[in-house]
């Protein structure tokens, strides 16, 4: 097991260093960064803001309900919608779910490729294929998971604000009181951050598993499992170190 | 010109490759062939650098090949043209871009001059209007002509081929079999084909390696391997009910 794990590492930051190692033509990998743009960020785009609405909107709902208190003032509602969607949603969830669509469409591509024998021809060409098919997947998407972060924070808040409009769940006033009020700008850096590092590890982590896939088509469907369960290990595990480093 | 001098590789212990020492020389098809499993794939894979050798060196001319660094093994390749067994076309790209790939990656010709050679190499291997087809939609044949188009895209010093003919009709597996030949000879290539069939081998074969169980067990010409002695490979090369009786009726 430990031996197992140690391989993996091994491999895995052998394959950063190739990844890193002088990449091919620029005009080709901007070309390839723009297809991965659409790829893996713009085509999530609607999962993100589906699933981020529905959340803002449950999350004003069920916060109504445990804290209805005479004694508690409306617009906390807005506030914890706010600092639950800032803190933890828009990021860690929002890279959950993209770790499962994403991560597995990475895993399972390059993994095709290896089975049949694509990257074998890319290496006979003289190509990096770890640089050609990984680099511009992760300048794409620690370029544009971020803006999907942002989004989901936009879209969540709006739900809420559905939510309370459409449910008379409070006051829309009072939502919108409450998720301006003692906000703290920190939170959005805080969790930019955090989708920047998720991004790396979605990416890295599942191009790894597709990387190395050796035999056929069930293979090829086990690493993209392995894909997705090891980057949302990954991720709950980076989510705790940068919460304890970025929010002392 | 490659030359394999003492090529060991195992795997997990057991070797696949014993001590092999051959030489290919420029413009010839140098075919490799053998039963499943007897290693042809393994030496193929070794010669490119797809697999690290034990033991051994491999010398592509001048250049001691197995013992290069990644970014120089990177500048011989950029000399190597390969055919895969499934073509190894990338599915998302159409067959020009297919084509095209190599000199987008290693030259820095205008689109028009890159069009331009593209569609010499697709008339090279008699591909015509097909340049906006996506590899999904050609029959086995086409992929596998495709493939070598992209291959001497680049005008390769060393041309590589695995399995060349399988999956095709025999009548389609002779066209890809003369069109290696014509380019082997055309462009001078140093050829190395893989295979099992015989057909290609009395075809197109300059010279001839048998590999069984690992080991050289024979060299020699396309001449040569019909009137062998050695009895591995007279099963080998008799193996079908119709080449056994073209033997008994003399050859």
């Amino acid at each position: 097991m430990i031996e197992y794990l140690f391989i993996n590492f091994g491999k895995y930051f052998l394959m950063l260093k190739r990844i890193f190692a002088r990449p091919g033509k620029f005009s080709i990998y901007y070309r390839q960064t723009i297809t991965e743009v659409e790829n893996l960020g713009i085509n999530s785009f609607g999962i993100v803001v589906i699933i981020s609405v529905f959340v803002g909107a449950v999350i004003t709902i069920q916060t109504n309900y445990n804290i209805e208190n005479p004694f508690l003032p409306k617009y906390l509602v807005g506030v914890t919608v706010r600092d639950s969607l800032l803190l933890e949603f828009s990021s860690t969830m929002v890279a959950l779910i993209l770790a499962g669509k994403v991560g597995s469409s990475i895993a399972s591509e390059i993994g095709m490729m290896r089975v049949t024998e694509q990257i074998d021809a890319l290496e006979i060409m003289g190509v990096n294929s770890a640089s050609y098919l990984i680099l511009p997947k992760i300048i794409a998407s620690v370029i544009f998971f971020p803006v999907l972060c942002l989004i989901s924070m936009i879209v969540g808040l709006f739900g809420g604000y559905l939510s309370c409009f459409l449910g008379k769940i409070i006051p829309p006033s009072d939502y919108i009181y409450g998720i301006q009020y003692a906000f703290y700008p920190h939170y959005i850096s805080y969790a930019l951050t955090k989708t920047v590092f998720y991004a790396f590890i979605i990416v890295t982590i599942s191009a790894y598993y597709g990387y190395h896939v050796e035999g056929g088509a069930i293979e090829v469907g086990r690493s993209s499992t392995k894909a997705v369960v090891h980057s949302s290990v990954l991720i709950l595990l980076a989510n705790l170190i940068l919460t304890r480093i970025l929010l002392q | 010109m490659i030359e394999v001098k003492n090529v060991f590789k195992s795997f997990n212990g057991e070797f696949v490759l014993n001590d092999v020492s051959v030489l290919f020389e420029a413009g010839k098809c140098n075919m490799i062939i053998g039963r499943s499993g007897s290693g042809k794939t393994v030496l193929l894979k070794s010669i490119v650098g797809l697999l690290e050798i034990d033991r051994g060196e491999i010398w592509y001319d001048d250049r001691l090949f197995s013992k290069l660094i990644l970014n120089e093994r990177q500048e011989i390749r950029q000399k190597m043209g390969m055919l895969f067994q499934g073509g190894a076309l990338f599915d998302s790209l159409t067959v020009e871009q297919n084509v095209m790939f190599p000199l987008n990656m290693f030259t820095n010709q205008s689109y028009r001059e890159k069009l331009k050679r593209v569609n010499f190499c697709l008339e090279r291997v008699r591909i015509e209007r097909a340049n906006s087809m996506l590899p999904a939609e050609l029959s086995g044949g086409m992929r596998k002509r495709v493939a070598i188009a992209r291959a001497i895209a680049l005008n390769p010093k060393y041309l590589f081929c695995d399995e060349p003919n399988s999956g095709l009709d025999p009548e389609t597996g002779i066209v890809i079999d003369k069109l290696i030949k014509e380019i082997t000879v055309d462009f001078k290539t140093t050829t190395v084909i893989n295979s099992h069939d015989m057909n290609s081998v009395l075809e197109i074969g300059d010279k001839v390696v048998y590999i069984h169980n690992g080991y050289k067990c024979w060299e020699g010409t396309q001449e040569e391997v019909l009137h062998t002695n050695n009895p591995d490979l007279n099963d080998f090369v008799f193996a079908t009910t119709l080449a056994q009786q073209i033997k008994k009726q003399g050859i």
